[in-house]
């Protein structure tokens, strides 16, 4: 699978919320495009087509980049920061899904154009319950930007 | 402590908020619905002018791009500009499936863009999505009266 | 100044002649006579007009307007091989003969080198009406072939520019006719659910009439731009496997290749220079359809390509219900449909979509079938270059 067809970046560092989240949209059959960067810099290398990722394209974003705050090398506001500053990324929908409770947090987030901010449940059924509900959200009901004009589906007609 | 969730909806077409009134009334009855027709009466409505004194500042927008006298991305871009607006998550809800519209919604700064669908049931559920998310997942930004 | 014009209207008593205006540069009014009187004697009905220079002559081009020009040679204020410069200068096709004393064979070729239409010796003017008549017999054929190709240019063009309204006007119909027919289909439907047990019996049917309506409208309008929309798009033209294009075919069609229990198998298909978008939808209508129509058994569906010396030739056939041959032309008809929509669901756009996406592509698509017996569509793709024919 090229890394041109992904759908979900998730940028997590913490191993078991991983698992948790791509448990969680295996369910919901939607964790087959899904690239797993593990720190900020890696998540910015890859959005931006750089380093190990220099072979992806700018034309072909997930549809959606799920980042946590703490991360390490770079944080996940500088991420979001980066990547809604430029130009040639800042139409890529970024939610960030964070233990962090600070009202602070979120009030940066949404300042710096985070589309969506969730908090991750400590529960085990509600975390897998919001992840369903936000894969179906942002995969299935939203309408990504696109760079080419790819007709959705192509209708079965008769 | 949830407060009254408080929805507005900024269309030009009666039929379609009644819809999307109908359908939040059965996924989310407790939900507070203002609706208006122009973009003009958003600004208004969101700025809480002349006769909107009063109204109560939106948890989230849902915002037709096809409007009378101030279009929709012209509402998102002024939303956005604002220091104060601009928190306000924006959901386009539009008939137009062109890629021109969505990637110029996200470049504005909408949230998120939902193409409405053609059928009823598809309508509902779309609501329901978004009610379900965006009232149920998500932490909406505070109200900072 | 005009010069010496001299307009003869000569009568003929003999059965009626065809009538011939005749423009002759001659300064020898002996030779002149001479040269009327032959074409006269059973053959032309002649009015004709003398000069002897060039002003008159154009001034004579344009009140005479001569059928033929019959110029001497050599005139003392002129040379007649001038008249032909005159005539082309003016986009004239008029024939011009040049009637002369001896030249010499080699002066001869020259001139009809140049362009007149043909060279009569003055002592020779039998032969002149039997040139005269020739000359004027392929100026008609010219024009006759020059008009028609006129036509042809202006039909074609004709049918361009409506063709291109129709298509625009299909596709903005189609979209713009979403929109209300989306708030019929919306509340009929709410109104169904709403409504159900609470009105009575007849309203509930007539409701949901209404409302299968103008669902099927829906279906009916997309399939509309569907169609609208292969001639609108730009087509983007590369090098396509098939072989993985499948892949993706196969899963567009999963939920109905698992419900009909059908087996798709495809062998060694080409690479093929056309459109990925529109080569996926002829697949996918062609194998969608064989799965449709499909017998009491669970359909087979096999697609192969062969290598002409043209082109690529790609079969699909099936195990199906069989289409009888003399509907074979119709079927790809926009909107014809074989069966009632209760048997087999369907607007019968399909096909429609599939011709015109092959003939856009520069190929034919047509079907080989018996009812009952299943049904092999074959479609051609063009070479992307000469070079691939061979080999």
């Amino acid at each position: 699978m090229s890394e041109n067809e992904i759908d979900i970046l998730l940028v997590d560092d913490s191993r078991d919320d991983v698992d948790l989240t791509l448990h969680a949209l295996r369910a919901e059959n939607l964790a087959n495009r899904v690239f797993v960067a593990r720190d900020g810099e890696e998540a910015l290398d890859f959005l931006f087509c750089a380093g190990p990722h220099a072979g992806r394209t700018f034309e072909k974003p997930p549809k959606l980049v799920l980042l946590d705050l703490k991360l390490p090398k770079v944080d996940g506001m500088q991420v979001l920061k980066q990547v809604k500053g430029d130009s040639r990324t800042h139409t890529i929908p970024v939610v960030l899904m964070t233990s962090s409770r600070e009202e602070r947090d979120m009030a940066s987030a949404y300042n710096l154009g985070a589309n969506s901010y969730l908090q991750k449940p400590v529960n085990f059924g509600e975390f897998q319950k919001m992840v369903k509900l936000l894969g179906l959200y942002w995969l299935v009901v939203n309408q990504p930007p696109a760079a080419a004009d790819v007709p959705q589906q192509i209708k079965q007609a008769r | 402590m949830k407060s009254v969730r408080q929805l507005l909806i900024v269309d030009d077409n009666p039929a379609d908020v009644t819809l999307a009134r109908e359908a939040l009334e059965v996924c989310a009855p407790g939900c507070q619905i203002s609706s208006v027709e122009d973009g003009v009466e958003a600004l208004a409505f969101l700025g809480r002018r002349e006769k909107y004194a009063n109204a109560a500042r939106p948890d989230l927008v849902i915002l037709d791009l096809n409007l009378p006298k101030r279009g929709g991305l012209a509402v998102l871009a002024a939303m956005k500009a604002g220091p104060d607006l601009r928190l306000i998550p924006v959901i386009i809800f539009s008939t137009s499936k062109l890629n021109q519209d969505v990637v110029r919604s996200y470049e504005l700064g909408a949230n998120c863009y939902v193409c409405k669908p053609g059928n009823l049931n598809e309508f509902f559920a779309a609501m329901k999505s978004i009610e379900q998310f965006w009232f149920g997942a998500a932490t909406l930004p505070p109200r900072g009266e | 100044m005009s010069g010496t014009a001299v307009k003869l209207a000569i009568e003929s008593s003999a059965a009626p002649k065809p009538k011939l205006r005749v423009l002759l540069v001659e300064d020898n009014s002996l030779d002149a006579e001479l040269v009327i009187r032959a074409l006269r004697k059973n053959s032309f009905d002649v009015e004709a007009v003398i000069v002897q220079d060039e002003d008159s002559f154009i001034e004579a081009l344009g009140t005479h307007s001569p059928e033929v020009v019959l110029a001497d040679y050599n005139l003392p204020n002129w040379k007649g091989m001038e008249a032909l410069t005159i005539l082309r200068r003016q986009n004239l096709d008029i024939p011009m003969i040049l009637v002369s004393g001896a030249l010499g064979d080699v002066l001869a070729v020259e001139c009809i080198r140049q362009g007149a239409t043909d060279y009569v010796l003055k002592d020779g003017l039998a032969r002149l009406p039997e040139v005269v008549r020739r000359a004027l017999q392929e100026k008609h054929e010219r024009s006759l072939r020059h008009q028609a190709e006129k036509d042809l240019a202006k039909k074609a063009d004709e049918l361009a520019r409506s063709n291109a309204d129709l298509e625009q006007f299909a596709y903005v119909a189609s979209h713009d006719l979403q929109e209300p027919l989306r708030m019929v289909a919306s509340y009929t439907q709410l109104l169904s659910e709403r409504y159900r047990g609470k009105l009575d019996e007849n309203a509930d049917k007539f409701i949901g009439y209404a409302s299968e309506g103008a669902l099927r409208m829906q279906v009916l309008i997309q399939d509309l731009l569907a169609f609208s929309r292969v001639g609108r798009a730009n087509a983007t033209f590369t090098n396509v496997d098939c072989k993985g294009l499948m892949e993706e075919v196969r899963k567009s069609l999963a939920s109905a290749i698992q419900e009909s229990g059908a087996v798709i198998t495809d062998a060694d298909l080409p690479s093929v220079w056309t459109d990925r978008t529109q080569m996926s939808q002829v697949l996918q209508n062609l194998i969608g359809n064989a799965i449709k129509f499909r017998g009491t058994k669970p359909p087979t569906v096999s697609i192969q390509a062969e290598k002409t010396r043209e082109h690529w030739q790609f079969c699909v056939t099936d195990n199906g219900i069989g289409i009888s041959p003399e509907f074979g032309e119709n079927i790809f008809v926009v909107f014809q449909r074989l069966h009632a929509r209760t048997e087999y669901p369907g607007n019968g756009i399909g096909l429609a979509i599939c011709k015109k996406i092959i003939e856009r592509n520069g190929g034919k698509i047509w079907v080989e079938s018996q009812p009952g017996k299943g049904s092999t569509f074959k479609f051609t793709i063009p070479f992307q270059s000469a070079d691939e024919g061979k080999a």
